[in-house]
């Protein structure tokens, strides 16, 4: 009698709660999305072959037709532009140009007012020496 | 993945180095798409893809005359793409120190599914939380380059290379989840 009772509480308090870890489960699994082993396995053995090879095709496809044409006139563009070294003896070369005429013009004044600074003395020096002569 | 054989591609290099231009072309033609895909895959911006690839092979043609073995064209020619590509990644990054405003108009993620599948949307996620030159390795590895090319690449031994596969691999594999959202 008592096993009967025992029994039957037990019966009645099981049932609920195994169908609550039923209900647990059924709510759990609802949320994995479909096809949930197939991701699992694909995550566990890392990126296939297959979606490298997209991954190519689809960097390949982002090139435009006529993409070695281009590429062979751009080279051939670059090749004709002067290069940087070019450039830069060639701004050297006009600047040392620009600075040789520039000394070179300086010069040619101090020497210009040399001479007359020159010629001046000598002037003095000829207007005193004739002072010096026709003196008392 | 078309591939010339090893004597055929010397001569076309050689033919190359001597100016000819249809043996250019028909170089950047045999390579194009392979140059393409690795370029997606280490910056992942389908938009740089035909400047950087263009990039690459002006620097191809310019610097061909200097490559002293014709042999080894293919490892010398994905050097200059990795070069290249992380000289790009390197002056982005510089740009958004100089103009902090310019990598939310830079980085416009491309929606899922725009690009391909969601294993191509996962694999791209999954590059793109790698560093840089974790993506050069594992992409000159799709390129099918070995490992003793991929240390004359990088400047490295053999070891070093195969352990930053193993930890390139390791990473990519982390992030590696089909069903994310991009």
């Amino acid at each position: 009698m008592l096993v009967s009772i025992f029994g039957s509480i037990t019966n009645q308090t099981m049932k609920p709660e195994k169908q609550a870890w039923e209900d647990l489960r059924a709510h759990a699994s609802s949320r994995l999305s479909a096809g949930f082993a197939d991701r699992v396995l694909r995550t566990a053995h890392g990126p296939t072959p297959e979606a490298w090879r997209l991954l190519r095709e689809s960097g390949a496809r982002r090139l435009r037709p006529g993409f070695a044409e281009r590429v062979l006139r751009a080279a051939r563009a670059a090749a004709e532009m002067p290069s940087f070294a070019s450039q830069l003896a060639l701004s050297a070369a006009t600047a040392a140009v620009c600075l040789g005429a520039v000394l070179f013009f300086h010069q040619r004044r101090i020497d210009q007012a040399d001479e007359q600074n020159l010629a001046e003395w000598r002037r003095i020096v000829a207007f005193a020496q004739e002072i010096d002569t026709s003196g008392p | 993945m078309e591939s010339t054989p090893p004597t055929a591609l010397a001569d076309l290099v050689r033919r190359a180095q001597k100016g000819d231009e249809v043996a250019q072309r028909e170089l950047i033609v045999s390579y194009q798409h392979r140059v393409a895909g690795f370029v997606f895959a280490m910056t992942n911006r389908s938009d740089y893809v035909e400047d950087l690839s263009q990039q690459v092979f002006i620097k191809m043609i310019r610097a061909l005359d200097r490559l002293q073995a014709p042999a080894q064209f293919e490892s010398w020619l994905f050097r200059l793409a990795r070069n290249t590509c992380i000289d790009q990644l390197r002056r982005q990054k510089l740009r958004r120190i100089f103009l902090p405003f310019g990598e939310e108009h830079e980085n416009i993620p491309e929606p899922a599914g725009a690009v391909g599948t969601e294993e191509l949307d996962a694999l791209r996620h999954a590059l793109g939380q790698l560093r840089p030159q974790d993506r050069a390795l594992l992409a000159l590895v799709q390129e099918g380059r070995s490992h003793a090319e991929i240390a004359e690449v990088l400047s490295t031994s053999v070891a070093a290379v195969k352990a930053r596969l193993h930890r390139a691999r390791e990473h990519l594999r982390e992030h590696y989840q089909p069903d994310h959202e991009t």
